[in-house]
């Protein structure tokens, strides 16, 4: 997980999901598993769009929750490796961005 | 509605026309020995209503299919379902049937703005009471502590959006009662999740507690991600409309007396 700020991520085009009550419900159709995000983990997946790096989704998330950049970076780091190790990102393709 | 159909060749092909919430379906085969069975089976449901999904039973030796959009394959018995046909191949007997229509449906349905839910649903005061839970959960305890011909169905509800409110649909998928449901609706008054407890309490549950109570017990097969994106959005329509409660109950009717009108 070490290159987990070098890269930039998008959301898993495999999954569905829903945002309701400030969370985010996923589900992965391949394994009919259900994953919850809180509203942390919300507020990073709405912005993470295989554009931004980990660097600005930490400085977005600096910015509206109102914490100190470092937190916010250990924050984002976290949250980017629990959701990669859950498979909900994967690497964005070079010319980057998503399709939906 | 069960006639012999006309036939190229080979036995006379029989159809029967049923309804399951609303969505009409026509089952189209030579084998009698399953025609008997599911016009047996399906007798409650039986209905005959313009454009029907048509369903070939056991009749592989077709030609000129066109590549299915969905597929399932259970026990040997395998469906295939295209825009202008379904399939179901390989079906031994009315179990494998009951199964293949199930998973139809639910494939079905998302188009729909419906699914189908392990619940058993009650119909009381001209409204549906859906409660829901895995199996042990007590839908049956339930059902079986209603009034008679008041429950829809103790196993498996199909639930749908329609005219502008939500309503719940008996099926004929057996459950512990070992028989059919109701070939009725009613609009649904309440969601209830079932936790069996030493006392009755209804408890309100939030949008995202109901979709997380609602999800494992849906019945969908389809692995294509616009279809579970479908279906999620479907369900959270019914999570933030429909009334969601958690219901510890006893074994005895009384639990009635802390649901609401």
């Amino acid at each position: 997980m070490n290159s987990i700020l070098s890269v930039l991520w998008q959301k898993n085009p495999a999954l569905a999901w829903r945002e309701i009550d400030e969370a985010t419900v996923i589900i992965s159709p391949k394994d009919s598993v259900m994953h919850e995000l809180n509203a942390t983990g919300s507020f990073l997946w709405k912005n993470i769009d295989g554009r931004r790096s980990a660097v600005d989704l930490a400085s977005l998330l600096a910015e509206n929750y109102e914490v100190a950049p470092d937190v916010a970076q250990t924050d984002t780091q976290s949250l980017l490796e629990e959701m990669c190790s859950r498979k909900l990102l994967v690497p964005a393709p070079a010319t980057g961005g998503e399709s939906r | 509605m069960n006639a012999p159909d006309a036939n190229s060749g080979g036995a006379p092909k029989r159809c029967f026309d049923l309804s399951i919430g609303c969505v009409p379906l026509r089952l189209r085969t030579s084998d009698i020995q399953l025609f008997h069975a599911a016009s047996s089976r399906y007798s409650a449901f039986a209905a005959a209503a313009a454009q029907p999904i048509r369903i070939t039973l056991n009749e592989s030796s077709r030609s000129g299919s066109e590549p299915a959009e969905f597929g399932f394959e259970f026990e040997g018995a395998a469906l295939r379902a295209s825009s202008q046909e379904t399939r179901f191949d390989g079906v031994r007997n009315e179990y494998a049937l009951d199964s293949l229509l199930r998973v139809l449906l639910s494939w079905k349905l998302a188009g729909r703005h419906g699914f189908l839910l392990h619940a058993a649903t009650v119909v009381r005061g001209g409204k549906a009471y859906v409660f829901t839970g895995r199996s042990g959960a007590g839908k049956s305890t339930v059902a079986s502590l209603s009034p008679a011909g008041t429950v829809l169905t103790d196993e498996i509800s199909l639930l749908r959006f329609e005219k502008g409110e939500w309503r719940a649909y008996g099926t004929p998928f057996w459950g512990e009662f070992r028989a059919a449901g109701s070939n009725s609706s009613a609009p649904i008054r309440g969601f209830f999740r079932l936790v069996q407890a030493a006392e009755n309490r209804a408890t309100p549950l939030r949008p995202l507690e109901m979709l997380r109570a609602l999800l494992p017990n849906v019945l969908f097969f389809s692995a294509e991600s616009e279809a579970n994106r479908r279906l999620l959005e479907i369900l959270s329509h019914a999570a933030d409309s429909i009334s969601g409660y958690e219901l510890a109950f006893r074994k005895d009717p009384a639990f009635w007396e802390v649901l609401p009108e």
